[in-house]
């Protein structure tokens, strides 16, 4: 078998909802029955066909080729098998994962990995707003999972966020973690204002001390954090971008806070980050 | 049959079904680990008097240890898998806990597990935090030299315990100098303790007592101040030192290794006879033959 490859042969104009095309969803169909699917695009239903090129025949590992900014929901409610993104992968990406993997070899939009409870995402450049958070008619964020961003990310990462570990390698924008309820979340480049902001539990690793961080976090001084061995180590063993991380000291400064949501949650920045 | 000039007699070690862990400390000495090991498997000779049996399995390097750090690894034996997670929770919150720059995690890998940091979690008194990466949680207990770091949960599994070997000696000394060598040779094998003081114990027992309060009393057949008085002694005139190994292993391969190294590295001149001990084959769920452990046999 190979992979079922869904190549974009066409300029979007309007957004295309790719939630039905995941490895749960098509499973157990041919390709014929596959290229027989309906899209909704532009306001009406088109044969996947008038979109997408289809060759391959495994349905648990789809690839779309040439993706587009303008795709949403990529591997929705997905819970086995493996998506590869070439291009932007869009908004909602990975939204409602319970299992599987996606690797987006590109950017994505906002919105990432919203209600993921499972699985693992990885996105190689960028991506948007709201990785990880909550809905604004949602209680909570993330619920479990893994998330990687080898790029910068934008605002309120994992907002909300309930369980997890989200991974920046790059720079990430403001109100990181803000309202976060538990869960981690690694930033190893520059973070932006307010992280944390509202945090009622969860940890915040931060690679850069930030130029403020809000008056409601408080010092609890240099400290060795023990778990930060073990979380390394693991976080080194889930691929060869992270392996650096097995050199990391556990030694950081410890912020706990927000103190307006109990305090329980903390900001640790590492003191020795290679 | 012999091994060197010591006779192996033809008898068999009765073992008994129990229910293993195995408990990794680190700590940033070994010296530390190994203090918090020395505690947790302290007063744990029998599950008779201690209610578990433990001992110290071997030492971890930094590099093969969870978190980096040097570490001991500990075996802990209980009757039955509720009766051991009360002995880890207990022994793991009072002895590992308390010891400087100590952390803890499960060691094994079995489907049946027993909630250990779970429960001490509440000595966090609400400031304890979770972490949980790859399906599995640590509970990160705040203390007064940083945090306690454990396992929610350790892993069980059926194990065997109660392999025993008796050296019977023509004096103290030798007998002494044959058991820790046995000893050593032992403690070679992954997956094994001797519970006992540095793996020996000398107060064997038989089942039962004149005194209806005991269920266990010395064992005067092997008694060699007794030798006069009990009509149905097990040793010959020239013994006058009996020493036993008690070994638990997590499965019966183990045991049964351990005590194939025991018996070659006890068979010293002067060593009269190695045998085990056993209560006729009618309790124990393992019979361990002695001269199936010799090799050729």
């Amino acid at each position: 078998m190979s992979p079922l490859i869904l190549t974009l042969k066409k300029r979007l104009v309007t957004r295309v909802d790719l939630s039905s095309l995941t490895p749960d969803r098509l499973n157990g169909l041919n390709v014929n029955a596959i290229k027989a699917l309906k899209l909704d695009y532009s306001g009406k239903q088109i044969a996947i066909t008038e979109l997408f090129d289809v060759t391959g025949d495994d349905t648990d590992s789809i690839h779309f080729r040439r993706s587009s900014r303008a795709f949403t929901k990529i591997g929705y409610a997905m819970t086995k098998g493996s998506i590869e993104v070439r291009g932007h992968a869009g908004d909602y990406l990975g939204q409602k994962m319970s299992g599987g993997r996606i690797n987006a070899r590109g950017e994505a939009g906002n919105w990432l990995a919203n209600k993921m409870s499972g699985g693992r995402i990885d996105i190689s450049g960028n991506v948007a707003d709201f990785a990880g958070a909550a809905l604004p008619d949602e209680t909570q964020g993330m619920s479990d999972g893994i998330v990687t961003i080898r790029g910068n990310a934008g605002d309120r990462i994992g907002d909300r966020m309930r369980r997890g570990l989200i991974i920046v390698l790059g720079n990430a924008g403001d109100f990181t973690g803000s309202r976060m309820i538990a869960g981690t979340i690694i930033i190893l480049g520059k973070s932006g204002h307010q992280t944390g902001y509202g945090m009622k539990r969860g940890t915040i690793i931060l690679g850069k001390k930030p130029q403020k961080l809000l008056a409601t976090f408080n010092s609890c001084g240099k400290l060795k954090m023990e778990f930060l061995r073990v979380f390394y180590k693991q976080i080194a063993n889930i691929g060869r971008r992270f392996a650096h991380f097995k050199d990391f000291s556990p030694e950081v400064h410890r912020y706990a806070g927000d103190s307006s949501a109990g305090g329980k949650g903390e900001i640790l920045i590492m003191l020795h980050a290679t | 049959m012999k091994i060197k000039s010591t006779e192996i007699v033809d008898t068999f070690a009765e073992a008994f079904k129990m229910w293993a862990s195995r408990i990794i400390i680190t700590a940033q000495t070994s010296d530390w680990a190994l203090a918090a090991a020395r505690s947790m498997t302290g007063f744990a000779t029998s599950v008779i008097g201690c209610k578990c049996e433990a001992g110290i399995e071997r030492q971890i390097t930094a590099d093969s240890s969870p978190d980096k750090r040097p570490g001991v690894s500990v075996l802990l034996f209980a009757m039955d898998s509720e009766s051991l997670g009360k002995r880890l929770v207990e022994r793991i919150g009072q002895c590992v806990m308390t010891c400087p720059t100590t952390a803890c995690y499960n060691g094994l890998q079995s489907e049946h597990s027993v909630v250990v940091g779970g429960q001490l979690r509440y000595f966090g008194d609400g400031f304890q935090i979770s972490k949980k990466l790859n399906d599995r949680r640590y509970w990160r207990i705040p203390v007064m030299d940083g945090e306690f770091l454990v396992d929610e949960k350790f892993n069980v599994q059926a194990a065997v315990g109660g392999g025993n070997i008796l050296l019977l000696g023509k004096d103290m000394n030798t007998t002494l100098r044959a058991v820790k060598a046995a000893v050593k040779a032992m403690r070679e094998v992954e997956g094994i303790i001797l519970p006992f003081p540095d793996g020996v114990v000398r107060s064997g027992s038989k089942i039962g007592s004149k005194y209806k309060a005991l269920i266990a009393s010395t064992n005067d057949a092997y008694c060699p101040t007794l030798r006069a008085v009990r009509q149905d002694t097990s040793l010959a005139a020239d013994v006058n030192c009996v020493l036993e190994i008690v070994i638990d292993g997590l499965d019966e391969a183990a045991v049964r290794e351990a005590m194939r190294r025991g018996l070659y590295a006890a068979a010293k001149p002067g060593i009269r006879q190695i045998t085990a001990g056993n209560y006729g084959g009618d309790l124990g769920q393992f019979k361990i033959d002695l001269h199936s452990l010799v090799d050729g046999q």
